[in-house]
């Protein structure tokens, strides 16, 4: 008989071998590897021959160009994931779908969650190996130094909860809608908000509270310190980029830019939230993406469903 | 081997399926047949478990499957109306991957893979990309999969739908051998023709409800006692109508030329006893029997809501 929960074991997992199997003969993701690490091997080269040059002109080393490396290579593996991810994982339900080999697997004994799972692992496996594939370029940093392997771990688990929140975001729209090219659009439009959205609102919140303010203080004649975009500031923590800037700004650019992104939208005071930003970022996303594969799976279980629907009655 | 008991669903206030109940014995080949938008496919996909029903009770070997229990699902083998299959798979994949999918692994998957690829005469494509196959070939890789766990009930939607003549009769010939293996077989279809020659039971939906079900064989001799018998004479026509008029059995006439069409509400010993009255009155009888019923008059009569004849076969026909 079929093991019912075979998460933790994707070799047994036939959703997850079989998309291994079509992604491996799609000429796809090679052609992404190779330009992807062609143009970070380009540029990392590139800024190598600028310093050296720079020495033999100035008889100075920058080794913070270096660490400036570190950061391009970082953002692009960042970007990257967070494009990637949607693109690989919002079509892949609906596709089936659209295929009509949904139903063919739903009759099996293959759950709900099997097929979830063997989708996310089959396209976080190919986002690791995108990432893989960049250590030769990102390990040029270490020649002169400046990062740590902690630093470099810690990044990885941010590309790592990155990966697995997009995806999961992908995967949930993807059982939600019938079609693919709406999963996308949808996915991508989440992802736009919770990287632009959630900054604009705290702008706009922060305005309109500054506008609010200034009228007071004619009114008082005094200074309010503690104008700001209120509660509203804790949606950025469901926004990876923050916490991408906040990880790059400790480690390679200077911690002060770090903790000022407390002070963007108006001064606060220190909180367990405010300064255990990346842990508690990193955890919500992760906690998110939970929920996010969880409503995928029960989107996918008619007998789930039926509950819920004798529930509401 | 399958009953199903007053199985209700409806999607927003259309009601699919109103109270149906049905029962398939092991071993039958049920033929599953009703007009579009009659409940087929809602039924079919409820035995899956692919929907849920709002109310009803489905039992498969005396164990309740209305709750899609995982375990159950290695009972039904389903084939979609549509093919469902992977272009980008080999044919002998395509089979592992389903095998895999009940758990069946290694060389019990593989020696599967093999012998239902030869029984489904794709033995010799197991390296091809299923978008190579032709239609027909996709259908029977489809059936094929459908049997990778050795199912006891075989799930056909409309099997035979868009595939020629000669694949849709390699394909009936396929369905009747695994028949005949022992798998139990619901097959929905349009084509009546082809479902009276290979199944031995029948059910007929309407409105989400079976308004006529049971052995195919019973149910085409009531059609057969409900169809006139058709008598033509050499000689004597005249003789031969007095006779008949007099006959307790007879109903109806309409003569035309020398040819009567008798409402006839005897068995076979009464036929024979009347033609043997016939022949003794010097009668010269040229053509004896019963007009053919089939499935596609009675299924027609069914869903145009006319009387139908297996249904109203013991009520006295008006003359």
């Amino acid at each position: 008989m079929i093991k019912k929960n075979f998460l933790p074991d994707m070799k047994r997992n036939p959703v997850y071998q079989r998309e291994m199997t079509i992604s491996s003969r799609s000429a796809r993701l090679p052609v992404i590897i190779l330009l992807f690490n062609s143009i970070l091997a380009l540029v990392a080269f590139l800024d190598m021959y600028s310093a050296v040059s720079q020495v033999r002109i100035t008889a100075e080393i920058q080794y913070s160009r270096f660490l400036e490396l570190y950061i391009f290579v970082a953002l692009i593996e960042f970007i990257l994931l967070l494009g990637l991810m949607p693109a690989l994982t919002a079509g892949s339900i609906s596709g089936e779908r659209e295929r009509q080999t949904l139903d063919l697997l739903l009759s099996t004994q293959a759950t709900p969650a099997q097929i979830v799972m063997g989708k996310l692992f089959s396209s976080l496996s190919r986002a690791a190996l995108l990432v893989i594939s960049s250590f030769p370029v990102m390990a040029l940093v270490f020649v002169y130094g400046g990062i740590r392997m902690v630093d470099l771990g810690l990044l990885m688990v941010l590309y790592t909860v990155v990966a697995l929140f997009s995806a999961s975001l992908g995967l949930c729209c993807s059982a939600l809608c019938k079609k693919s090219t709406i999963a996308t659009a949808l996915s991508y439009g989440i992802l736009l908000f919770l990287l632009l959205g959630t900054y604009v609102v705290n702008w706009f919140v922060a305005s309109m509270a500054r506008t609010g303010a200034a009228g007071y203080v004619n009114q008082v004649g005094g200074i309010s310190a503690q104008v700001n975009s209120g509660q509203f500031f804790y949606l950025l923590l469901l926004n990876p980029a923050i916490a991408f800037y906040r990880i790059i700004s400790n480690q390679a650019g200077n911690g002060d830019a770090a903790e000022n992104v407390i002070q963007w939208f108006g001064a606060r005071s220190s909180n367990f939230v405010l300064d255990a930003w990346i842990p508690v970022s990193i955890t919500l996303q992760t906690i998110l993406a939970v929920l996010l594969l969880a409503g995928a799976v029960r989107h996918l279980d008619p007998v789930s469903r039926r509950k819920e629907k004798r529930r509401k009655k | 081997m399958l009953k199903i008991e007053q199985l209700k669903k409806s999607y927003g206030n259309f009601r699919a399926l109103d109270g149906l109940d049905m029962e398939i014995r092991r071993g039958a080949l049920y033929g599953f047949v009703g007009p579009n938008g009659a409940g087929k496919t809602t039924t079919i996909k409820i035995l899956a478990g692919l929907l849920s029903p709002d109310e009803g009770r489905i039992t498969i070997d005396g164990q309740d499957a209305s709750g899609a229990d995982w375990s159950l699902k290695g009972k039904i083998g389903y084939v979609p109306d549509s093919f469902g299959v992977y272009d980008n798979l080999t044919t002998w994949e395509y089979m592992e991957f389903f095998a895999a999918c009940y758990g069946i692994e290694g060389l019990t998957a593989r020696k599967r893979c093999s012998f239902l690829l030869d029984q489904a005469g794709l033995g010799g494509r197991r390296d091809f990309y299923v978008d190579g196959l032709s239609r027909g070939m996709k259908q029977r890789l489809c059936l094929a999969r459908a049997l990778i766990h050795e199912p006891a009930l075989l799930i056909l939607d409309e099997p035979s739908s868009g595939l020629d003549p000669k694949s849709r009769r390699e394909f009936m010939e396929l369905i009747m051998e695994i028949n005949e293996q022992g798998t139990t077989i619901l097959i929905s279809s349009h084509v009546l023709s082809e479902l009276s020659q290979i199944c031995t039971d029948i059910g007929i939906i309407e409105q989400g409800r079976m308004v006529l079900g049971g052995s195919m064989k019973e149910i085409l001799e009531r059609v057969d006692h409900s169809n006139p018998l058709l008598i033509t004479v050499y000689r004597n026509a005249d003789r031969a109508m007095g006779i008949l008029r007099s006959h307790s059995c007879v109903r109806t006439i309409s003569i035309k030329d020398n040819c009567f069409a008798v409402g006839f509400t005897g068995d076979t010993q009464d036929e024979a006893l009347l033609l043997q009255q016939l022949v003794d009155a010097e009668v010269l009888v040229n053509g004896f029997s019963r007009q053919q019923g089939n499935l596609e008059s009675l299924f027609m009569q069914i869903t145009e809501h006319e009387e139908a004849p297996a249904i109203h076969y013991e009520g006295r026909p008006g003359t």
